[in-house]
């Protein structure tokens, strides 16, 4: 089997599939308002959209800056002194795909459903 | 004989740096970090079908490194590194059992096993478990990037058949 063409152009395809439905449950899958933004692993604030005002939060890390915006119960990265501004790029979060910064370590994310059931 | 293929191992490192020089220009394809075409993978996949795992592993290695200074991002290191040899590995043993009409079925096998390897490296730099919502767009467009670049690299072995001997 191993040595089968066919055996290997089904495990690419079957690769492939299973991705492609995961990338849906991803983008599909349901978030509160509940916001974590953390740094090496650290959490910093963990956030309720619906209650925040609109405001800016500056997070440094080793001298490089990332200046983080809440607007209309909206989250994004405003700007970051990285080299390579993914996490700009990004926009604002509306999935599960978290906003990543990778040289400065931050990732803002939401912060699963078990919290918002709490509160909510 | 031993000189012309350190020539011809240079000669594919340096073709292989031309192709990642141009993917840098290249604009974003993707809010996903590490989406990317791989066009120096060409010269891998053609590389491991062509001559020996060490040989590959240094023409291979010298691309990271000095891929990483050109683009001036050493952070990233970590991440191609980790992603390329575990890419190289995973290459080198699916070379025996595939043949050179199926390389771009190794090349798809290759580019996902380079993602597994990068969020593997993103999963302990970030100690977040948050980069693994980015697997699956990875490994959706590892295996398009993957059978792109194979295909292109079985095409530059079917045409310099015979015309490199080494």
């Amino acid at each position: 089997m191993i040595r089968s063409q066919k055996f290997w152009i089904c495990v690419c395809a079957a690769v492939f599939a299973l991705s492609l439905i995961w990338c849906a449950a991803v983008l599909l899958a349901p978030h509160g308002d509940s916001v974590r933004i953390s740094q090496d692993g650290r959490v910093l604030y963990t956030l309720d959209l619906s209650k925040e005002k609109d405001r800016r939060i500056e997070v440094e890390y080793q001298g490089r800056k990332n200046i983080i915006e809440i607007k209309d119960g909206r989250i994004r990265m405003l700007e970051a002194d990285c080299p390579d501004h993914v996490c700009i790029h990004t926009g604002w979060l509306s999935s599960d795909i978290p906003i990543v910064c990778l040289p400065n370590r931050l990732v803002i994310e939401f912060a699963g459903s078990d919290l918002d059931a709490a509160v909510g | 004989m031993k000189l012309k293929k350190l020539a011809v191992l240079a000669l594919l490192t340096a073709a292989s740096l031309i192709l990642f020089v141009i993917e840098l220009n290249f604009p974003t394809l993707a809010p996903v970090p590490g989406i990317k075409l791989g066009l120096a993978n060409i010269i891998t996949v053609y590389a491991v079908y062509s001559f020996t795992a060490g040989e590959t592993a240094m023409v291979l290695a010298v691309r990271i490194l000095l891929g990483a200074l050109i683009a001036g991002e050493p952070f990233t290191l970590i991440f191609s590194f980790s992603g390329g040899l575990l890419c190289l590995a995973g290459m080198l043993l699916l070379r025996k059992v595939i043949d050179k009409k199926h390389i771009w079925v190794c090349s798809v096998l290759g580019a996902v096993l380079h993602n597994v390897g990068q969020l593997t490296a993103a999963f302990f730099v970030m100690n977040t478990s948050a980069v693994l919502a980015y697997a699956p767009f990875l490994l959706a467009a590892g295996c398009l990037a993957g059978a792109l670049t194979g295909f292109a690299a079985q095409f530059v072995i079917s045409r310099l058949k015979g015309r490199i001997d080494i």
